[in-house]
């Protein structure tokens, strides 16, 4: 349907490499294009252009670049899903190399952008409504710098839609990953017997099944409808819950002591993730996914149950789970 | 002991596929109950601490009381029916609930009742759930509209979205509403919950009418709804506001159980309740525009809480004893 390239960025992430897996399954090879420092794996035959977003001057490079292989859609999904203690360089990848790629993309002509984003960017909030639309404001918690350069990202997307009419600039505001390959810092708090839970705590949460953010993904890049998407699964899980599905050990632990023990950790190098994320199993960020259904039709066909027990069933495969298990 | 830990014991669902496993495999099945489990962790005794079945144990104990799956708002019916016994008791024998009028509320379709909120702790919510519940004939499920107080409030905020509350925000009344769900709301909020003694029965503003405009944008009759009996559990003859602040409270009550008492001030009074239930308040022929003229939602604002108040005070009038009706 498209006549010129696709360039897909952050092909070393899950979402980024699949997406581009999947694409190349569906498209001639040679209308794709990798950008990244990273190369394509080389069965896939996809072109592989190194660029390097955190450069000085790598939005000259990228325009000449997109004009030159004819771009006319980038996915760009170079995102850190695990917080990083280097935050200067998750930055000017994420915040700065977004702009620095927004503005390649608006000057070379490509019509459409896609954007991975997170639902953690709405911030989880006590106040929060259990739905959460794609136009409640972006609140996240200003000192957690993992969130801040997302929503960043974000902003940057926004301003660029708007100066720029006639390139589409789609945001899909992902849910956390949980299912088969996704190794993540929230994932691995899975693979112990015994996991810290908050007292008198236990939000829903969801857990989005990789197959269901592929899909997703896909839809997006195809139909380019522009403007900001939920992709969540079909049902959100109570942590607890999740916690005894898994047969897990919880242990409780009170909401002050979290924060400064999870920080104090992330201080001394061994947690892995700062105290901010506290927030993120104490309060509900649950994303409505109506819009999607309507405007991209998407449905998720995994729930946060099943995207659990993918996961489960990946990590342990000789547990004795009888597997097939999953849901109608 | 076993060497290696056995992990992913995500319980199969019911069905022929739990015959298939091995024999040992049933050990992983949660469905044994508590006490299995924990028989069976003991039988090892001497043979060390096993984790894993420590773990199932603790999983059997925690499914043996909750779903495994929960509505989207977290409603866990599971766990309603395990506590409903309590309010049970609550409702005939502790404050011997009277309903009247329980046949306005539809059989069907979205619906919000609009009540007077008080009692220090949100009993009223529970009862008149229980009200509709049980005298109903359709035997709905009314989904109340919890205060932020209460609904962030830890330990208080998991239960109170396992048995069917939500938070109280147009966002989730919308929805519920939208999906055709009986909604409870008081709109009286913070003021009307925790005033004190001698305002008993005298109903607080009702809000900014955020109530009657979410009824008017999803077309929601209004079932105006007064509950007598509920000022008295808790009798706020003083507070301590000053201490509740730090802690998260917007009021904390002194009454003449608590906390003189300690924890057992929080056991309510068994006072004699009533539940009255009025004719419903059509909102559809206002259309959903109603919703952006402030005129309209003040009118029917006031329209709501007058019907409200005159309710209560014809049941106080009827009224000989706190303690007997």
């Amino acid at each position: 349907m498209t006549s010129g390239r696709t360039a897909v960025t952050g092909i070393a992430s899950l979402l980024g490499s699949r997406v581009l897996r999947r694409l190349a399954e569906v498209r001639p090879p040679e209308s794709l294009l990798a950008v990244d420092v990273a190369a394509p794996p080389p069965a896939l035959g996809v072109r592989h252009r190194p660029l390097d977003f955190t450069e000085p001057a790598s939005d000259q490079r990228l325009l000449e670049l997109l004009r030159e292989e004819q771009v006319e859609t980038v996915v760009h999904a170079a995102f850190f899903t695990n917080p990083r203690r280097d935050t200067g360089y998750a930055h000017e990848l994420e915040s700065i190399g977004t702009l620095n790629l927004l503005a390649a993309a608006a000057a070379a002509g490509v019509q459409r952008v896609i954007l991975r984003s997170f639902t953690a960017v709405y911030g989880a909030r006590g106040h929060n409504p259990n739905f959460l639309t794609e136009d409640h404001p972006l609140q996240p918690e200003p000192g957690l710098a993992w969130v801040r350069d997302k929503l960043e990202a974000e902003q940057h997307a926004a301003a660029f839609a708007r100066r720029y009419p006639g390139m589409s600039v789609t945001v899909l505001r992902f849910a956390p990953l949980f299912g088969p390959g996704v190794h993540t810092f929230y994932t691995r708090v899975f693979d112990h017997r015994v996991v810290p839970l908050l007292m008198g705590y236990d939000p829903l949460v969801q857990l989005l099944h990789p197959e269901d953010a592929l899909a997703a993904f896909v839809a997006a890049i195809e139909q380019a409808p522009g403007g900001a998407y939920n992709v969540v699964p079909s049902r959100p899980i109570p942590l607890l819950t999740a916690y005894h599905l898994a047969a897990k050990i919880p242990v409780f632990v009170p909401h002050p002591v979290a924060y400064a023990g999870a920080d104090l950790l992330w201080a001394a190098g061994l947690g892995a993730a700062p105290g901010a994320f506290v927030d993120y199993v104490r309060y509900l960020f649950v994303a409505d996914g109506e819009k999607a259904r309507q405007r991209l039709g998407f449905v998720a066909r995994h729930s946060s149950r099943d995207a659990l027990s993918a996961y489960l069933r990946y990590r342990h495969p000789h547990a004795g789970w009888q597997a097939a298990e999953a849901t109608s | 002991m076993r060497t290696s830990a056995r992990v992913v014991p995500l319980r199969p669902r019911a069905g022929p596929k739990a015959e298939a496993r091995p024999p040992d495999e049933t050990l992983h099945d949660a469905r044994d109950g508590f006490l299995v489990a924990l028989a069976r962790v003991l039988e090892k005794g001497g043979a060390g601490l096993d984790w894993a079945r420590l773990a199932e144990a603790w999983s059997a104990l925690y499914f043996a009381w909750h779903s495994e799956e929960v509505d989207e708002f977290g409603y866990d019916p599971k766990f309603t029916r395990t506590i409903l016994p309590l309010f049970e008791f609550l409702y005939t024998m502790w404050w011997r609930v009277e309903t009247s009028g329980v046949d306005h509320v539809p059989d069907q379709g979205p619906a919000l009742i609009v009540a007077n909120h008080s009692g220090v702790l949100p009993w009223d919510g529970l009862m008149i759930n229980l009200a509709v519940r049980h005298e109903h004939p359709a035997r709905r499920h009314c989904r109340m509209l919890a205060l932020d107080m209460f609904a962030l409030l830890p330990f208080l905020a998991p239960l109170l979205a396992q048995s069917g509350a939500v938070r109280a925000n147009q966002e989730n009344g919308e929805r519920l509403l939208r999906k055709g769900e009986l909604v409870g709301v008081f709109p009286e909020g913070v003021k009307g919950v925790g005033k004190p003694f001698k305002e008993r029965y005298r109903l607080a503003r009702f809000g900014r009418g955020g109530f009657v405009r979410l009824a008017l944008r999803t077309g929601s009759p209004i079932v105006p709804c007064a509950v007598v009996g509920a000022e008295e559990i808790h009798p706020k003859v003083a507070s301590m506001d000053w201490l509740g602040r730090p802690l998260g409270l917007p009021y904390l009550p002194i009454t003449p159980t608590f906390p003189v008492l300690g924890p057992l001030g929080v056991i309510p009074l068994p006072t004699k309740w009533s539940i009255d239930f009025a004719d419903p308040i059509p909102m559809a022929p206002y259309g959903p525009e109603g919703a952006e003229d402030p005129i309209l939602v003040n009118r029917l604002s006031e329209q709501v809480r007058s019907t409200v108040q005159h309710m209560v005070d014809s049941r106080l009038a009827r009224r000989r004893s706190v303690w007997f009706g």
